[in-house]
């Protein structure tokens, strides 16, 4: 049942480990029988398959925009929100998908193929460099203490 | 029987890691093709290795996978030391024993409580659960907690591990840590049994004769040993990459593979089928009743393999952190700074392979099969034999698509896939 005082918070991952999102599973060992006394988890693949993601308030964003379908999804979550964060270094530097970015002739040869038949765009990008983003917490994977510092400001 | 033509099409399939979609296509009442596809995109690890230092390329390969980076980490630490002729020390080899245990108790608690109970529950999560069974989020928490607990301990933390390094561990154990952690590790263990009795009685069964292969080790730590698998073969880990064939899927970003021209199953009911007399002696004795049923060839019983892993990994674990005392090391030196070389280890969710070749200290080509790979042509025969099933029983059109979603996603599942790795292969040429 959705209750009207509790922010809606959705979970999402793009081109990335999903290490993020795990570390945030062990996060939410300590923290997330309190935190759901303030939020509704109305978005996590990881752990449930029914999902909504409109008028969300939060936006919790791991990994990179490496494809088009990444820039729709980001665009979309964009939409969505009232809150977008970025989570971790891949959705703050593009790396280490955008590895890439920096690959020289022959590597490219090597990939241009795979490149082209899954759409991926000319280069992979930070989240910032495809949307606004509100917030970021650095880590790779997300530090603990920064993450629930930079979370509960919104919570 | 009804005739129907139906496309049931499954666009990111939930709680398992990554993004996987899947296609069934059924034409007169009949299965026509099944796509499994792998639809995470792929990040060109192989390309970027080359040219690195050959001991950076572990952490580099750490970031493959979030739940099991642990597993990359160590298995290309193998690689690298085997190819370089560096020999870890005893000390070093527990502390990687209790690393990779740490990842086994809290990777697999997270698949069986987040990711399989809400199926054997009827709800979508286990935040969900009703109020009357409130203690299972408790348990999942505390079970993750302790292993996690565990990996920041030994490793410095659970996912991305900063200590486990070429050749040893940057930092000691605090001694001073220890007596908590076993505590808490001795704490979960009623838990853990409670939770192999859940798997225990789950009336779940899907069997297809096939071949199980896994890394058979003396002491059942994941690290050492020699490849099984049922029909009787026995390889060294070095001559592991001779017996695989890469299987081409298409329309998916992941390539398959078999095993000596054969499908295979790899994972934790490969590894109770393969080397159960090895487990942890207080396991044996307190799993003794659910042990009974290895081998086993239903898929679904690779759940209550790992719920066993789990308590294997306590009960080890807390044996070496008991009997030893850890002092500080010097890394392990290399004997060369050229050569080619592999290793396997058994990660989570089954064999991974890695094998490098090294030039003056700098990575020429690296090369790894991971066990999502290896399961992707069972786990797709599978998933046809269950639809041709559902088809026959002549069920109507709206009923018939939603079972096939819920059983085919259950069974998925019960492989415990992991799409962010999968992606992962040697080259494939497009065109």
């Amino acid at each position: 049942m959705p209750e009207k005082s509790k922010k809606r918070v959705g979970i999402f991952s793009l081109t990335c480990d999903e290490g993020c999102s795990i570390m945030l599973t062990e996060i939410f060992n300590k923290k997330l029988v309190g935190w759901l006394e303030k939020m509704e988890l109305v978005y996590f693949l990881a752990v449930k398959n029914h999902t909504d993601f409109h008028n969300l308030d939060i936006a919790l964003v791991e990994g990179v925009v490496t494809s088009k379908k990444d820039r729709e999804m980001i665009e979309k979550i964009r939409k969505n929100t009232k809150v977008l964060i970025a989570m971790g270094m891949c959705a703050m530097t593009a790396l280490p998908s955008g590895q890439r970015n920096n690959f020289n002739i022959g590597q490219l040869k090597e990939i241009e193929g795979h490149l082209e038949k899954y759409d991926f765009l000319p280069k992979a990008l930070a989240l910032k460099e495809a949307v606004k983003v509100d917030d970021e917490i650095m880590g790779c994977p997300i530090d603990e203490e920064k993450f629930v510092g930079v979370f509960e400001k919104y919570l | 029987m009804h005739k129907c033509n139906l496309d049931v099409e499954i666009s990111k399939l939930s709680k398992i890691e990554g993004h996987a979609d899947l296609d069934i296509k059924i034409r007169d009442g009949k299965l026509e093709e099944v796509n499994l596809k792998v639809m995470e995109n792929v990040r060109f690890f192989n390309q970027a290795a080359v040219g690195m230092n050959a001991n950076a390329v572990p952490q580099l390969v750490s970031r493959i996978c979030g739940t099991c980076s642990i597993a990359h980490l160590t298995g290309c630490i193998e690689a690298v030391e085997k190819t370089l002729g560096i020999l870890p020390s005893e000390q070093t080899m527990l502390l990687r024993k209790l690393t990779v245990y740490s990842m086994m108790i809290r990777d697999h608690a997270l698949h069986l409580y987040f990711f399989v109970m809400p199926d054997m529950l009827g709800i979508d999560s286990l935040l969900d659960v009703p109020d009357d069974k409130h203690d299972l989020i408790h348990d999942a928490l505390a079970v993750k907690e302790a292993g996690n607990n565990l990996s920041e301990l030994v490793a410095g933390r659970a996912v991305h591990a900063p200590f486990e390094q070429v050749g040893g561990f940057s930092r000691e154990i605090d001694a001073a840590k220890v007596p908590e952690i076993v505590t808490q590790l001795k704490n979960i263990r009623p838990t853990v049994l409670k939770l192999i009795d859940i798997f225990a009685n789950c009336d779940w069964k899907f069997e297809r004769k096939t071949n199980f292969v896994a890394l058979v080790t003396p002491d059942f730590s994941f690290l050492e040993g020699k490849i099984k698998s049922s029909d009787g073969k026995e390889i060294e880990e070095k001559d592991y990459w001779d017996h695989l064939h890469q299987v081409v899927l298409p329309y998916s970003q992941a390539a398959g593979f078999d095993f000596d021209g054969k499908e295979y199953m790899v994972g934790a009911l490969a590894r109770l089928n393969l080397n159960k007399k090895n487990l942890h002696k207080s396991t044996k004795r307190d799993a003794a009743k659910y042990l009974a049923k290895f081998p086993s060839e239903n898929v679904y019983d690779n759940n209550l393999a790992q719920a066993i892993e789990i308590l294997h990994s306590i009960d080890h674990s807390v044996e070496i952190l008991e009997k030893n005392k850890f002092v500080k090391e010097s890394p392990a030196k290399p004997a060369k700074l050229s050569g080619k070389g592999a290793g396997a280890i058994e990660a989570p969710r089954g064999t991974l392979y890695y094998a490098l070749e090294i030039e003056e200290g700098k990575a020429k080509s690296l090369k790894l099969v991971i066990p999502t790979a290896q399961n992707l042509v069972n786990m797709k025969k599978d998933v046809e034999q269950i639809v041709s099933g559902l088809c026959a029983t002549g069920t109507d059109k709206e009923e018939l698509e939603k079972k096939i979603i819920f059983e085919v996603s259950k069974l998925i599942r019960a492989y415990d896939p992991c799409m962010s790795c999968a992606s992962h292969f040697l080259r494939v040429r497009w065109k």
